[in-house]
């Protein structure tokens, strides 16, 4: 038996996040892109009000959500704000390897205090040397005594400038590649870590990006996630389980692009009617829904697979794909369809183009998807 | 203090209006009913003075088929009120003023107790502002209307308010118990958490039937439902002088459009 | 038809509200040319407010004289009303749907074992009942609905029916019958009235009548004419956006698609082109006129009524005219 509609508990979820969505975030989207400035008082009301630490249960302090629950809500944060959104889904990305690696008296010391009140966390993975190879991670961890020492440089990391808290991959031996990669939980206040200054990016300018730097890090063997040589692991069954949540929030941008490009289409007049009736635009807005609604469905589905204790690589990865392609091809019509007045900033669409561009390469470039794909399909062949 | 919040099921703002096939009712089909508007603001306000009154629980009730009441109870538990009765409208229309009225009296009058019952100054959709006076009456209590600013006075055990009128604004006074018909909370409604969200759709909904009084009540039923036909552009005065064109549209006014000036 | 019908009276100082007297003329409808229109006046004063029916035309009028009603709710006059209704076997109470009575019909309905129907825009008796016609959800629609059983109250509109006039007839006033009202009932007290700070007008969301102004007024020095205009007819003001953003008006006065959405009665726009973002916050409302030196002007398509001409000229022969009718 399948059924495709909503629980009245997963509608008034939704409901939460889309009024927070619409109310609290879109009418400062235009600012904060324009000035790229972190709105901490829109996030700070997002965590009062349950919507920043989805994936952390319950009796941590966190909101306990399932991924199905968790698309929900962020497919409609995009709908607000795709930046906003991101500094949300990068802050429960940070989490997820604790949630999955951790300890039941590491959740408990680590992530009680954390959620109760505001703060954020960054998921320290990608280098400047190294971003789909992440087998080749150089910071180094070093033993020394009971612990290790952090050395080395992590870059493009959301959140940074503003975490208290980094989930960071190091290795304890380059040689070792990927089986040398080894999690850790490092907090700001630790002596040598230094977030680097916010970069000027094409969009997602609500989220704070920066490199992170590791230097003589000390860190306790109790603030390590599982044994060393997990790290590796532990980082890709994350991955598997985030990816998802990039289908929600390009899914999310997509649906804001389709809905400008149709409410302006019929009011827009050109040769004595409304742009929504000629056919050129109304193959436009015929493709952008198609795309759409199959990126919530196809984000769904792996939501749900993966609910259900399911691996679900395949079809997260199929999700994060389509749906990022999707909302590019989306807000790229949107433009077109809103012709001179989408190229300026007075009007909202070319933001959607400049935030979908980013769901296409992070958390996994496109690229790097398809070959996941590939692969696991594959293996149902052989 | 005991608080008793009376909210409606109404059609969430953006619904479609639609009369039924026969054009005697406003058509539900497809329609999301939700707490809103003045019943929102009454919630709200509870809320406020239960944090004002220390110790005052509130309890919030609604009258209607299921599927309308329970989504603006468990909406005004995640807000933080209490406990909640779904009273089951048993007499069609479910839209009887004092029908509706009769039946929330059972329901309160069967509480342990209340000691100011709040109710939205109007509902978003019939608009009928009746059920706050008409419930007060049938259970005996007093009621004042357009109420804003709403206090409580727990070293006089008094009431402190104003009354919006048509003048300005009245201040008034009164000790409990007191129903109120509630224009403005002193803040803008609060949102509810996800936690308690959660926690609202597992909580406990007490269940009764209207009761013999709503059934027997004189009814008013819905007859008709129409939206204007739309505007044909406008009936342009002809004159020869501005006095002439003067007294054409006030008798056009009084005579025709019957809205007299 | 011949019926009594009630009309339960509102103070307005020492005279009646004219919402009472708008509700006289319904209650004359709804009697019959052979029926009886009797008036009820709660509280302190009563003489004068008597006199002032009897100058309307109803003779007949009941007195519940007892200064306690004078500072308490107007829903405690609910059970003295419902047994002066009963005394003088009227099947219907009228009241004028002001607060005052808006306030009184629910607990009036249940005192006087009735249905009831508040501000309603027509009224007439019927073999179940009475029709009634309404406007609802902030006037996108109208209902009508029929209020079954032997007794109705029901609350009317302002300015949606004219004041009773007269003729005056003599007065005959007589006690009400003598109702206990609980200690309870009576318990809540006025304190103090203030008028409206921002002069003596109804407020924009709630008034029955609107009148805007526009670009076409010129200069804000001629806003007086629209003032005066909306103080003949005891309405808002409301101003369109070019005149907010003049800086002429303030913003909260400002009728369109970014300030405020209204729904009166009669909304009669001076000098407004109408502009989609306008149209937006006055278009459900129930009249629309339109005054614009061009007769091409979007605003004619929307309004039921229109005078092509120069606003300076219409609008002070206007208001004269609208004082002269209503005997100001």
């Amino acid at each position: 038996m399948v059924d495709f509609s909503l629980s009245p508990d997963a509608e008034s979820l939704r409901d939460l996040a889309r009024k927070f969505a619409r109310t609290e975030m879109a009418p400062h989207a235009a600012e904060c892109d324009r000035s790229s400035r972190f709105p901490e008082e829109i996030y700070r009301k997002a965590h009062a009000l349950g919507l920043m630490n989805l994936n952390v249960p319950a009796e941590y302090g966190g909101s306990g959500l399932g991924l199905f629950d968790q698309c929900l809500i962020v497919e409609e944060l995009a709908y607000g704000c795709g930046g906003m959104a991101t500094t949300v889904i990068a802050h429960c990305l940070a989490l997820e390897p604790i949630l999955l690696g951790g300890t039941p008296e590491q959740k408990q010391r680590i992530l009680t205090p954390f959620c109760a009140s505001y703060q954020l966390a960054s998921f320290c993975l990608t280098e400047p040397g190294t971003g789909s190879d992440a087998g080749a991670v150089r910071t180094r961890a070093r033993r020394d005594g009971d612990g290790y020492v952090l050395d080395g440089e992590k870059a493009f990391i959301s959140n940074a400038p503003h975490a208290s808290l980094y989930t960071v991959f190091a290795t304890v031996d380059p040689a070792l590649r990927h089986r040398g990669v080894t999690a850790f939980v490092v907090p700001r206040s630790a002596e040598g870590v230094t977030p680097g200054k916010d970069e000027e990016k094409m969009g997602h300018r609500a989220s704070a990006t920066s490199t992170v730097h590791f230097e003589k890090v000390r860190v306790p063997a109790t603030d390590r996630l599982l044994a060393e040589g997990d790290g590796f692991s532990l980082a890709m069954r994350t991955l598997d389980h985030t990816r998802t949540t990039i289908g929600a929030l390009a899914t999310g941008i997509g649906q804001a692009a389709l809905d400008h490009a149709a409410r302006y289409a019929l009011k827009r007049e050109t040769f004595g009617k409304p742009i929504a009736e000629h056919q050129a635009i109304q193959i436009k807005l015929a493709n952008m829904a198609q795309e759409i609604r199959a990126a919530r469905l196809l984000t769904w589905y792996a939501a749900w697979t993966i609910d259900r204790g399911e691996k679900g690589s395949l079809e997260s990865a199929v999700a994060k794909c389509f749906a990022s392609d999707a909302a590019l091809h989306a807000a790229d019509e949107a433009i077109q369809t809103f012709g001179g007045y989408g190229y300026m900033k007075e009007y909202p669409v070319e933001k959607l183009l400049r935030d979908a561009k980013l769901t296409q390469i992070y958390e996994g470039a496109n690229e790097i998807q398809r070959t996941i794909i590939a692969r696991e399909l594959l293996r149902g062949y052989t | 203090m005991e608080i008793v919040v009376c909210a409606k099921p109404v059609p969430e703002a953006e619904s479609r209006l639609r009369a039924n096939s026969a054009g005697s009712a406003f058509d539900p089909e497809g329609v999301k009913f939700v707490l809103a508007g003045y019943d929102e603001s009454a919630v709200e306000q509870a809320l406020l003075l239960k944090q004002e009154a220390v110790g005052s629980k509130v309890h919030v009730v609604a009258l209607g088929p299921p599927s309308r009441t329970d989504e603006v109870l468990r909406a005004s538990l995640a807000l933080g009120c209490d406990s909640a009765t779904a009273v089951e409208g048993g007499v069609p229309p479910l839209d009887d003023p004092v029908g509706t009225a009769r039946g929330l009296a059972e329901a309160i009058s069967s509480l342990s107790a209340h000691d100011l019952i709040l109710f939205g100054k109007q509902a978003g959709d019939d608009e009928e502002g009746l059920v706050g006076g008409a419930t007060a009456e049938a259970l005996g209590i007093p009621f004042v209307g357009f109420v804003v600013d709403l206090h409580y006075d727990a070293g006089a055990s008094r009431l402190r308010f104003g009354r919006s009128v048509e003048k300005g604004q009245e201040t008034w006074e009164s000790p409990l118990p007191l129903a109120v018909g509630l224009q403005q909370a002193w803040n803008d409604p609060r949102t509810a958490t996800l936690p308690a969200i959660l926690r609202s759709r597992k909580a406990p909904i007490a269940r009764r039937a209207a009761g013999a009084a709503a059934a027997s009540s004189p009814r008013s039923l819905s007859a008709r439902f129409a939206l204007p036909p739309p505007r044909q552009g406008a009936k342009m005065i002809e004159f020869k002088s501005p006095q002439e064109a003067a007294e054409k549209l006030v008798r056009l006014l009084r005579e025709e459009a019957k809205v007299f000036p | 038809m011949s019926e009594t019908v009630l009309v339960v009276g509102e103070p307005d100082g020492s005279a009646l509200a004219e919402a009472t007297l708008e509700a006289v003329g319904v209650a004359r409808k709804l009697a019959g040319p052979d029926g009886a229109v009797v008036g009820f006046v709660g509280g302190s004063d009563g003489a004068s407010r008597a006199a002032a029916f009897a100058g309307a035309g109803v003779g007949r009028v009941l007195l519940a004289g007892d200064p306690k009603f004078d500072r308490a709710p107007p829903a405690t006059l609910a059970r003295p009303a419902a047994a002066a209704a009963e005394a003088v076997g009227a099947a219907a109470i009228v009241l004028g749907g002001t607060t005052f009575g808006r306030d009184l019909a629910g607990s009036l309905a249940v005192a006087f074992g009735a249905t009831a129907a508040n501000g309603v825009i027509d009224v007439e008796r019927i073999p179940e009942g009475w029709r009634v016609r309404r406007a609802v959800f902030g006037g996108r629609a109208t209902e009508e609905r029929h209020l079954e059983g032997g007794k109705v109250v029901v609350s009317v509109r302002p300015h949606a029916f004219p004041a009773a006039t007269g003729p005056a007839v003599p007065l005959a006033s007589e006690p009400a019958p003598a109702k206990e009202v609980p200690g309870a009932l009576v318990a809540p007290a006025r304190t103090a009235v203030a008028a409206t700070a921002q002069g003596s007008g109804p407020s924009l969301a709630d008034a029955a009548i609107v009148v805007s102004g526009g670009r076409g007024v010129r200069a804000p020095e001629n806003f007086r004419l629209i003032d005066e205009l909306a103080a003949s007819l005891g309405a808002a003001v409301g101003a369109s956006r070019a005149v907010t953003d003049a800086g002429w008006k303030p913003a909260s006065m400002q009728v369109g698609q970014t300030g405020r959405t209204v729904s009166p009665q009669l909304y009669i726009a001076v000098g407004i082109s109408g502009a989609i973002q306008h149209l937006i916050g006055m278009v459900s409302s129930r009249v629309i006129v339109a005054v614009n030196n061009d007769p091409t002007a979007p605003i004619f398509r929307v309004a039921d009524y229109g005078i092509a001409a120069d606003l300076f000229e219409i609008v002070p022969v206007l208001t004269a005219e609208i004082r002269r009718v209503r005997g100001k």
